[in-house]
């Protein structure tokens, strides 16, 4: 009975067959870059790019250190998510980890500067300075998101949870480049807290809407 | 006929193109391998259920083999995802398995990095053999109550909570 319900089930499978185009790694890596690069365009186009920049001198130091390391991050966390799309047992998604903790860098120098300076500190945590900055850091991360929310729609994550978790963190970490590129400030607590704030947010925001959504 | 990659790769690259008697070859032979792979993991009963979810969830996602990379262990982790998504069931399942016998399934590398013995180390003793009698050697929950000397309801907590665990286990491997 099941041998047979076997059988015919293979019989409509076979049937049922049409030639796919494979899932390359390539053409889901260029579709976010161009999520990240039209986040950033966008941002950039409405809101300009930051006073150095825009005067066509080098970023200073600190904001410089930061941007890279979120873009490392981001880079990594988009990675994860596009080998998550194609199942393998035995295939190591954890790379991103790494770059999360150099990321950690930001926050932990955000706090021991906040010890020697208070008074900055409370300053730069005043939503009214930063909040601006999370919001459009969350917007521009939505191309990434999207593209890679599709790539693993597509594909199989067989861990739909942490696939959410690792596209919220490239999607923040793409927003909070762009918005590295905008914002001119180059205080380590306002770029730590708030640029670096829509990580998290889109981590949980992956999470908790996403993942549900990538199960197959 | 042996069930190798390369033969398997090749079907499978075979099958992506749309050619339907490698497919169809292809669909027999992971029918084989499923069904073994299964065979120490879960309930016999529940066995061609699970290969016939996998192999229509493999018929899904034929597009997310990359040529390039080894057929088996992609078959595996679609196998190990359906499982798991059975296990979820199970858990949240009132209704328990008939007394079947279990049988041995052969073991290779892809079997073993995600073995159900190594899996069930992680779990309390007690967890570990409700799972084992309930679940994998088809024992009724009155049977495994008196085998393993736990109360009725402790067999049916120490399952429920062994399960969760395991799913969240095998899907973080």
């Amino acid at each position: 009975m099941k041998d047979a319900s076997i059988d015919a089930l293979i019989d409509g499978l076979a049937t049922d067959l049409k030639p796919v185009r494979p899932q390359r790694l390539l053409r889901g890596g260029l579709w976010v870059a161009a999520g990240w690069i039209a986040g950033g365009a966008a941002l950039l186009w409405l809101f300009g790019m930051r006073h150095d920049l825009s005067a066509g001198l080098a970023m200073a130091p600190l904001p410089m250190l930061a941007f890279w390391l979120i873009a490392a991050l981001g880079m990594a966390a988009a990675w994860s998510a596009l080998r998550m799309g194609l199942p393998s047992v035995g295939r190591d998604y954890s790379g991103w980890r790494w770059a999360g903790l150099a990321a950690l860098a930001l926050p932990l120098s955000a706090i021991f500067i906040g010890f020697g300076d208070s008074h900055s500190a409370m300053e730069a945590m005043r939503p009214e300075h930063g909040m601006r900055c999370t919001v459009d850091g969350l917007i521009a991360g939505i191309g990434v998101g999207a593209a890679l929310f599709a790539w693993l729609k597509g594909g199989a994550p067989t861990s739909p949870a942490r696939a959410g978790w690792v596209i919220g963190i490239a999607a923040g970490s793409a927003g909070a480049t762009a918005v590295g590129l905008h914002c001119s400030s180059n205080d380590m607590i306002h770029i730590a807290m708030w640029h670096g704030l829509a990580i998290p947010l889109w981590g949980v925001a992956g999470r908790v809407l996403l993942a549900p959504l990538l199960r197959w | 006929m042996s069930i190798d990659e390369p033969s398997l790769a090749r079907l499978m690259a075979a099958s992506q193109r749309g050619d339907r008697a490698a497919y169809r070859a292809l669909l027999g032979d992971c029918r084989k391998w499923l069904a073994r792979y299964f065979a120490r993991r879960i309930a016999p009963h529940l066995i061609d259920d699970l290969v016939q979810e996998t192999l229509v969830s493999m018929h899904r996602k034929l597009a997310t083999w990359d040529s390039g990379r080894p057929f088996l262990p992609w078959l595996a982790a679609i196998a190990r995802y359906r499982w798991i998504d059975m296990l979820r069931r199970q858990r949240d399942e009132a209704e328990l398995g008939d007394n079947d016998a279990a049988v041995g399934a052969e073991d290779d590398a892809v079997h073993a990095r995600i073995s159900i013995d190594r899996m069930l180390g992680y779990l309390t003793p007690g967890q570990a053999q409700a799972i084992t009698l309930v679940k994998i050697e088809g024992a009724s929950i009155a049977e495994a109550s008196k085998i393993c000397g736990q109360s009725e309801s402790l067999v049916k907590v120490n399952i429920h909570r062994g399960l969760k665990k395991l799913a969240q286990l095998i899907e973080s491997e």
